[in-house]
């Protein structure tokens, strides 16, 4: 199936849930084909593991081929995968050991009394490319987003790395707008800081050299 | 005049573009004056772009890919 016309794909879409609703398993194939990946990257973000991103998955699919018939259509059939795919992961989750969990308020920025920034703030923006694809960095980042408290990761990941609108991970998460926007603010100031003391580093090593 | 606080609160409605004129005009006057926040906003717009970029290849292995379609196969002629 193509996917160049956002407009025709939605159609297409559509009409695979409305097929499932209707108990037709061919589309079952196909939705599993649209979704799987979806799912995946969700959970594998979520859990940072192949094998619970795999379970997690096929556990989301099993409920569409079991439960697909019973959507009812209140929201969008995208927003009820994404929801399922985030229970299933958190049941993942639930029974591992954690990391402690770091308080995202240590990590926001500081200011004087007349509300001007008490930091020195380098500006690393310029030097990231080349070490986008280093290993090093991906873990960095990777852990940087490990780090963050469940409420700010999540919306994090569904807006930012996703892609999905305000409005979408909000209906998603039965959270109001303002939240989201709140949480997601958390999240990138967080994650700015964690990626300043290591790129800022950096930079200031290359530098000096 | 607004400070770096105000500014920062207000960033990620700035880089959206949802803010009110008047009060978009004032942040860009601060940040005329303020390359601390310059540098804030710059590293605060790569951060986003650095981890979707990371985070979004989360291709699913072959083998996991493989297992799936035998679930999926097994499914759908049950």
């Amino acid at each position: 199936m193509g996917f160049s016309d956002p407009t025709k794909d939605k159609a297409i879409e559509e009409q695979l849930v409305k097929d499932l609703q209707a108990g037709e398993m061919r589309s079952f194939e196909q939705l599993a084909n649209l979704y799987q990946k979806k799912i995946y990257s969700l959970s594998f973000n979520l859990t940072r593991n192949a094998t619970d991103s795999q379970d997690v998955t096929q556990e989301v699919l099993l409920i569409l081929f079991r439960k697909g018939h019973t959507f009812q259509g209140k929201s969008a059939f995208s927003s009820w995968v994404y929801r399922i795919t985030l229970n299933a992961s958190y049941m993942k989750l639930r029974s591992r050991k954690r990391e402690p969990s770091v308080s995202i308020d240590d990590l926001l920025p500081s200011f004087n009394k007349a509300g001007f920034q008490q930091e020195k703030i380098q500006d690393w923006s310029e030097s990231t490319e080349s070490l986008l694809f280093d290993n090093e960095t991906r873990e960095v980042i990777q852990k940087a987003v490990d780090l963050l408290p469940d409420k700010e990761k999540v919306v994090f990941i569904l807006r930012d790395v996703e892609g999905l609108s305000t409005e979408k991970v909000g209906n998603i998460l039965e959270l109001t707008i303002p939240a989201v926007k709140s949480r997601l603010h958390r999240a990138r100031l967080f994650l700015r800081k964690k990626l300043a003391n290591y790129f800022g580093e950096y930079k200031t090593r290359k530098e000096s050299k | 005049m607004i400070c770096c606080k105000e500014c920062i609160e207000l960033l990620h409605d700035y880089l959206d573009g949802e803010l009110n004129p008047e009060i978009e005009a004032s942040l860009e006057e601060h940040f005329a004056d303020c390359p601390p926040c310059i540098a804030f906003v710059n590293t605060y717009k790569s951060t986003t772009r650095l981890c979707k970029d990371t985070l979004k290849s989360n291709d699913i292995p072959d083998a996991v890919k493989s297992r799936l379609k035998e679930f999926v196969d097994k499914n759908k002629n049950t």
